[in-house]
């Protein structure tokens, strides 16, 4: 109970210290400890549940399995991103409104994870989406102001989605109003016989896609990636984007069998994933092809969600928390390798590429890796159909894409002036690093309850191998041709859509001007006063 | 001991008390005597909203003893509570805001603008209690007339000329609505010999002379409101205003004819005007909330977007004739959706017009291309900013979350789906011309911001205080209220 309050709690009152100057510069120096309540409360209070008192709003904080997991591994790279983001900050002017950022991400993100009401799960998953923003336009790139105008329209676009979602869950799950205190378990429970029900899920999952990158709505991602400070991208990149997971996770009523929907999830999900690794294989910053990598990981997620909803699966919402915390940390780690890949100097092939390899082929499910857990635990749910076939083809692509990305991490040039600074970012990229194996290993032992024989036994480790050996070979041949790929201009081809969209609303805000203009003249107002009032009277006298 | 009753008469009294004893104390007494009307008012509001809270029953309150028709009633329901305390709230805090700005220091010559300010700020005051109190259709129209009257010279303050043409050109739209106004008075007196909102409400039948009275009337306040598409007098008169004195028309001056309105459609006349009137208006509203947003977001200047902005949440109340005329189990939360929008709007859009005056005054200018790094410059005024427009915006937790979800739930829950999609368009559009403010000012210009004035904190304080208002409205749970409907449902058991 008292970690699930101080999760909440600590951040926001760390935020309120900055009201003062001097703390605030300071801050950045202490933004680990954030996130320390957060891993107390999954490590030690995983099945807690608390009611926040009831004077105004009924708010209910509340772990389970999956959720404790996601938060604990959430916690975990939020620590280890504030210890980097110290050293990383230390110098730097920004420091302080970073700091003040981070804490409003991070209390959203972790909270989220623990809410388990419609209303503070709304606000938490806003505070998290839309507090990024802040971190987003601190970026140093000439274009994080545009950049941020960007996320921040799609962010707000996802959630006016989930809004309309959430309003019309709580009309389906009580009979009396809305009400507040509605719990999300009840009204997804009323989903069975709810007259919206195929509204409701359509918005829920275009809002919560916006959130994990479903293609189309996945333009934000690379570009806010390559733009955020290097521990804010890497927060941003595991941690915040599982608010979406933790949406489908709590939303999707999984446990009524909708094979249309879950076939439209599983479909949606395998094109992402798919996608992302072809666009991704033609970018030349590794932080591109990383934010790729996310967009085709989340691909998969969804498409596991997918299989969920057709089939129901009880073991679903454990799995998905499985397979997304090891992601939450690989994805994060690499990150933080790539600041510290011009860094490092000399040791580079030890230090940064040999756990970024371990790590990133991991993602594509390398044996003995925590990845390689990770998608032992999918397969069952993606059965030996098309669907198993996709997920098999997806490890191959995402080995494709990671070799791409370690190529480009090993081509990253030296800094000009290598600083003291790497030694104490190494620290935390090793502590990450280890813990991308270490974690999902004692969850597949402890939480799991799989077996050691299984993950080690021949046929296991050769299905898991093979894929990354083909992808890795492809990427390997692929990279002499890797000049005359294609170029996708900055972010993806999406982008240019949205370019002449924004022509298409640029000509009709310029017509609705001039309309503006025309109608607040004199004789055309006083035309429309008495037409309001014609309107008026006849519309009442027509109904008699 | 007061009697609870004899308060409402107090509330009007007493500012109108104010603007005679300001007249007579000149310059430097005005001031002093506004600050003690705003006491006194907050005082007086509180009483009444308490007392309406502990008996749960609606206050009356007979002058001189003559009982309609004959004599005025002034009446206390949840809505006036609601609307005496928010009036309270926006008036002290831009009272508090403007004495920077409108002090005679002691040896220099009397200025006009500050005498003007707080006598017509007293005014408004005036006008707006005497809206939310007053019982019978003709004392509205007088309290209205107060209202307008008061609210013309604020915005030609600074006497420039084109402030004069704008304040011309709200008077003169503002008195066509009124003749519309009056004429549907004088219809319904002529068929009903009352216009007393108690006693009319039990006579009126549904016939054309209520149905062309209802028309002319609600054209008329919808001109003053600003309705699209009569809002041709709100962008230069809101925007050319002094900040002070665009916070209150923005937040209260164009809520008092909206009030009138909404005592006409549901107090004097209810269920007469019919659902297609009502979709009509709430069609009107639509068309506000998106050409609004739209034209917020093209606009150059500060203060010209959030005119504009005005414009757009304006639009927001007019759901409120479809959802809560509408009989139904979600009428009650659309009730006070609507009445929320309308409170929430009036403390955040003060707390912003008065934000944007201090970033004209430090910057001299209020071009947004011109913010970058405003952030670190003035941090406080942004922050305060950047709270007003997350209750514009609607996302949680803010006033303006809470008034849009019960609105929404409403247009769902009584199956009329366009309305929430014109909900959600417009909290996408807010979102935009919010951010086109704060990106540059959070962000940009590495450039150290040179400001032409330094802004004083405890003026910065009141202005995030009162952004920190709007956003405690969002703890409001997400349920009908019961002080809201106070006086509602006894009125409309009365009715059917």
């Amino acid at each position: 109970m008292i970690w699930l309050a101080a999760t909440l709690l600590l951040p926001l009152a760390m935020l309120f210290a900055c009201l003062s100057q001097t703390l605030r510069y300071r801050m950045s120096n202490w933004l680990s400890v954030a996130a320390v309540p957060g891993l107390g409360a999954a490590l030690f209070a995983p099945e807690a549940s608390l009611d926040l008192p009831p004077f105004l709003l009924r708010l209910r904080l509340s772990l389970d399995l999956p959720s404790a997991i996601l938060l604990g591994v959430a916690a975990l790279l939020w620590i280890a991103a504030g210890v980097y983001a110290a050293a990383w900050l230390r110098d730097d002017p920004r420091r302080g409104r970073i700091a003040e950022w981070w804490l409003l991400t991070l209390t959203g993100s972790l909270g989220v994870f623990m809410a388990a009401d419609l209303v503070s799960f709304y606000l938490l998953f806003s505070m998290v989406s839309l507090a990024a923003y802040g971190l987003i336009i601190e970026g140093r790139a000439a274009d994080a102001q545009k950049v941020g105008l960007i996320y921040v329209a799609l962010a707000v676009f996802g959630e006016a989605l989930l809004l309309m979602a959430f309003v019309m869950l709580a009309q389906s799950g009580s009979a009396s109003g809305p009400g507040d205190g509605l719990l999300i378990r009840d009204a997804v429970a009323a989903l069975a016989v709810s007259p919206w029900r195929n509204a409701i899920l359509a918005l829920i999952i275009g809002g919560f896609g916006v959130k994990l990158g479903m293609v189309p709505f996945h333009v934000w991602m690379p570009i806010t990636y390559r733009t955020a400070p290097i521990p804010a991208a890497a927060a941003l990149s595991g941690a915040a984007v599982k608010a979406g997971a933790i949406g489908l996770l709590r939303f999707l009523p999984l446990g009524l069998a909708l094979p249309d929907w879950g076939n439209v999830l599983t479909t949606l999900g395998f094109i992402s994933a798919f996608y992302a690794v072809l666009i991704g294989v033609t970018q030349t910053n590794p932080r591109m092809v990383l934010a790729f990598s996310s967009i085709s990981q989340m691909g998969v997620i969804a498409a596991v969600f997918g299989m969920g909803l057709g089939a129901p699966n009880a073991d679903l919402a454990l799995i998905v928390a499985f397979y997304a915390a090891h992601h939450t940390l690989v994805k994060g780690g690499l990150f933080l390798g790539v600041g510290l890949a011009p860094l490092s100097g000399p040791r580079r092939t030890w230090l940064v590429l040999v756990p970024a390899a371990i790590m990133g082929l991991g993602l594509a499910g390398l044996p003995l890796t925590g990845g390689a857990l990770a998608k032992l635990a999918i397969k069952p749910v993606l059965g030996d159909g098309w669907a198993g076939t996709l997920g098999i083809l997806s490890s191959l692509a995402t080995a494709l894409l990671m070799t791409h990305f370690l190529f480009r991490l090993a081509a990253l040039p030296e800094a000009v002036a290598p600083n003291a600074l790497h030694g104490r970012l190494r620290w935390s990229w090793l502590m990450i690093a280890a813990a991308s194996v270490v974690v999902p290993w004692a969850l597949y032992l402890m939480v799991m309850s799989g077996s050691v024989a299984y993950a080690l036994s021949p046929a296991s480790l050769w299905a898991s191998l093979w894929p990354v050996v083909v992808g890795a070979t492809l990427a390997a041949g692929l990279r002499p041709w890797g000049s005359r790929l294609p170029r996708v201009p900055d972010g993806d081809i999406v982008m240019l859509v949205a370019a002449r969209v924004a022509r298409v609303a640029g000509r009709t805000a310029a017509a609705l001007e001039w309309l503006d203009g025309a109608l607040r003249q004199w004789p055309v107002a006083v035309l429309s006063l008495l037409a309001i009032s014609a309107i008026l009277a006849a519309l009442m006298l027509v109904r008699v | 001991m007061i009697a609870p009753a004899a308060l409402l008469v107090l509330a009007i009294i007493l500012p109108a008390a104010g603007v005679v004893l300001a007249l007579a104390a000149g310059g430097r007494g005005a001031e002093r005597v506004a600050m003690a009307v705003i006491a006194g008012g907050a005082a007086i509001a509180l009483a009444i909203a308490g007392t309406l809270w502990s008996t749960g029953a609606p206050l009356s309150y007979i002058i001189g003893g003559w009982a309609p028709p004959l004599g005025i009633a002034l009446r206390a329901d949840g809505l006036s509570a609601f609307m005496l305390l928010t009036s309270a709230l926006v008036i002290g805090a831009i009272g508090l805001f403007a004495r920077a700005t409108y002090v005679q220091p002691a040896g220099t010559p009397e200025r006009r603008a500050p005498l003007v300010f707080w006598i017509m700020l007293m005014g408004v005051w005036t006008g707006l209690n005497a809206v939310w109190l007053a019982g019978d259709l003709f004392s509205l129209y007088v309290a209205l007339e107060l209202l307008t009257f008061s609210a013309v010279p604020l915005v030609s303050l600074e006497g420039k000329p084109e402030t004069l043409a704008a304040a011309l050109r709200y008077m003169l739209f503002a008195l066509i609505g009124s003749i519309l106004y009056l004429l549907g008075c004088a219809l319904l007196y002529g068929g009903y010999g009352t216009l007393d909102i108690v006693l009319l409400s039990r006579l009126a039948r549904p016939e054309p002379v209520v149905f062309v009275a209802l028309a002319l009337m609600t054209a008329g306040l919808a001109a003053k409101t600003a309705l699209f598409p009569l809002h041709l007098w709100l962008p230069p008169a809101h925007a050319g205003a002094p900040a002070a004195a665009s916070a209150l028309l923005s937040a209260l001056v164009v809520k008092g004819s909206f009030i009138l309105m909404v005592r006409l459609w549901f107090d004097s006349l209810p269920g007469i005007a019919g659902d297609g009137a009502a979709q009509f208006m709430a069609a009107l509203g639509s068309a506000a909330i998106i050409v609004g947003s739209v034209l917020a977001l093209r606009q150059e200047r500060l203060k010209l977007m959030i005119a504009y902005s005005t414009v757009a949440q304006i639009g927001y109340l007019f759901f409120l004739f479809p959802l809560a005329g509408a009989a139904g189990d979600w009428e009650r939360l659309a009730w006070t959706g609507g009445i929320m929008q309308l409170v929430a709007h009036a403390v955040a859009k003060a707390a912003m017009f008065m934000a944007a005056g201090l970033i004209g005054e430090a910057l001299g200018h209020d071009r947004i291309a011109g913010f970058a790094g405003l952030g670190r410059a003035l941090p406080v005024v942004m922050f305060a900013f950047g709270l007003a427009g997350m209750s514009l915006m609607g996302l949680p937790p803010s006033g303006g979350f809470v008034a849009k979800a019960m609105l929404l739930t409403a247009s769902i829950g009584e199956g009329q789906w366009w309305w929430a999609v014109v909900i959600m368009i417009g909290g996408l559009l807010a979102a935009g011309y919010m951010f086109r403010v704060l990106t540059p000012a959070l962000a940009g210009g590495a450039a150290p911001v040179i400001l032409a004035a330094r802004i004083s904190r405890p003026r910065q304080a009141i202005v995030l205080g009162l952004a920190i208002c709007a956003l405690l409205l969002g703890l409001m749970p997400l349920r009908p209220s019961a002080l809201l409907e106070v006086g509602r449902t006894t009125q409309a058991a009365e009715v059917r």
